[in-house]
C-alpha cells in the first residue's frame, strides 16, 4: 500500500465525518491540521478513530495511540501525522 | 458509526478494548458529549479493561428526541445500554451531570454498580434540576461565557464553525426539547437516601466549585466514600486538573 493511497483513503473518512460541510475548495494533504484547517469537533474525531479502526484491524491501533497522547497532541495533530501512524503500523504488522 | 436503539432512540456508542465491557463513561449535560471522556480516560483505561462509552440522548452524535429527559428518562436510558451490551455490573465513572445520572441510577439499580467514580457530580437531592441549569448556565449570556470556557478548557482555539455548531447543538437541546423543564420535573431523593450506596465511591472535587458541598453531603450519608477536594480548581476540574482525575480513574480501577 502505498503512502499517497493512505493518504486517500484517510481523506475518504474525512469526507465521510464531516458529510457536506466539508469546504470544497480545501484539498486535503499531509500538512492539514484537523483542528485548524478542517476544524474537526473532538466528537467528530472520534468518529474519524472508528472508520479508520474498522478499517485497517487490530494491527493499527488507533484508540492506543491516541491513549498515549496528551490532548494538546492530539489538537495539533496533522493527517500526515495520522497517515505516518498507519504507515508505521502496517509495515510493524 | 456504532449505534444502539435503547427506548426508540438511536444513541452512539463507542466500545474500547476487549470484552467484556465493565467500565462505562458517562458525560455532562448540553455542551458535553462522549469525547471528553474518550480523549481524557477512557482510552487509557481500555488498554486494560474494557470500555464503553456513549452519547445520552440529544448529545453527540446520538439522536435528539422532543422529550424525554427527566433523571429517570436517562436512569431508565443507561438501564436499556448495559442490557443492550450485556454489561451485568458496571464501574460507573461519571462527571458532573454525568456524576449525577450515575448516582440516581446506583439507588435505583444497586445490583447493577460495582462501584462510582464522580468528578464534580452534583447530587439528585431536592433543587437540583434548578441549581443544574443554574451551574451549567445554559441560556442567555451564561450560554455564551459556557461556550467560550469550554473553548479554553478543550478545544484550544478558536474556530468559528466549531463555535457555530456547538451553539446550534446547544440551542436545539435547549430550546427545541423538554430538557430545561423535564430537569426541573425530575425525581429528587432526601440525603437519607443516599445511605442505600454502599458501593465504594471515589469522587473529586474542585475546592472552588459550588458543587462541592453536594460531595460533602456524599461523604456525610453514603457507606464507602473516599473524597478528594482539589485546590484551585473549579466545576471544571475535569479540564483544570485532567491528570489528577485520569490517574484517579486508573489508580482507582486498578485497585
Amino acid at each position: 500500500m502505498s503512502r499517497e493511497q493512505t493518504l486517500r483513503t484517510l481523506a475518504g473518512f474525512i469526507a465521510e465525518v464531516l458529510d457536506d460541510e466539508l469546504d470544497d475548495d480545501l484539498d486535503i494533504d499531509e500538512d492539514t491540521s484537523f483542528s485548524d484547517d478542517l476544524e474537526l469537533e473532538s466528537i467528530e474525531f472520534v468518529a474519524l478513530a472508528e472508520l479508520v479502526q474498522s478499517h485497517y484491524g487490530d494491527h493499527v491501533d488507533f484508540v492506543g495511540w491516541i491513549s498515549n497522547l496528551e490532548l494538546d497532541a492530539i489538537i495539533g495533530l496533522s493527517v500526515g501525522d495520522v497517515v505516518d501512524f498507519i504507515e508505521r503500523s502496517v509495515e510493524a504488522g | 458509526m456504532a449505534e444502539i436503539e435503547v427506548g426508540g432512540v438511536k444513541l452512539h456508542v463507542q466500545r474500547l478494548g476487549d470484552s467484556p465491557r465493565e467500565v462505562v463513561f458517562l458525560h455532562g449535560l448540553v455542551m458535553d458529549n462522549l469525547s471528553s471522556w474518550y480523549f481524557t480516560a477512557a482510552t487509557r483505561v481500555a488498554t486494560s479493561r474494557g470500555v464503553l462509552l456513549y452519547d445520552l440522548r440529544g448529545h453527540g452524535r446520538s439522536k435528539r428526541p422532543e422529550t424525554g429527559y427527566r433523571l429517570e428518562d436517562l436512569v431508565a436510558e443507561l438501564l436499556g445500554v448495559l442490557d443492550a451490551e450485556g454489561v451485568e455490573r458496571a464501574h460507573l465513572v461519571g462527571n458532573s451531570f454525568g456524576g449525577l445520572l450515575a448516582v440516581a441510577f446506583a439507588l435505583a439499580h444497586p445490583e447493577r454498580v460495582a462501584s462510582l467514580f464522580l468528578v464534580d457530580a452534583l447530587l439528585p437531592t431536592a433543587g437540583w434540576g434548578e441549581r443544574m441549569v443554574g451551574t451549567l448556565g445554559l441560556t442567555g449570556d451564561a450560554r455564551d461565557a459556557t461556550i467560550g470556557r469550554l473553548f479554553e478548557n478543550w478545544l484550544g482555539r478558536h474556530s468559528e464553525r466549531k463555535r457555530n455548531k456547538l451553539a446550534k447543538q446547544a440551542s436545539a437541546l435547549v430550546e427545541g426539547t423538554t430538557l430545561l423543564a423535564d430537569l426541573r420535573g425530575s425525581a429528587s431523593f432526601a440525603p437519607d437516601a443516599l445511605e442505600a450506596l454502599t458501593m465504594p465511591i471515589r469522587a473529586i472535587y474542585g475546592a472552588e466549585s459550588d458543587v462541592l458541598p453536594d460531595g460533602r453531603l456524599l461523604a456525610e450519608h453514603a457507606a464507602d466514600v473516599s473524597l478528594t477536594v482539589l485546590d484551585g480548581c473549579s466545576h471544571s476540574v475535569m479540564w483544570e486538573a485532567t491528570e489528577a482525575v485520569v490517574s484517579g480513574i486508573t489508580g482507582w480501577l486498578a485497585r
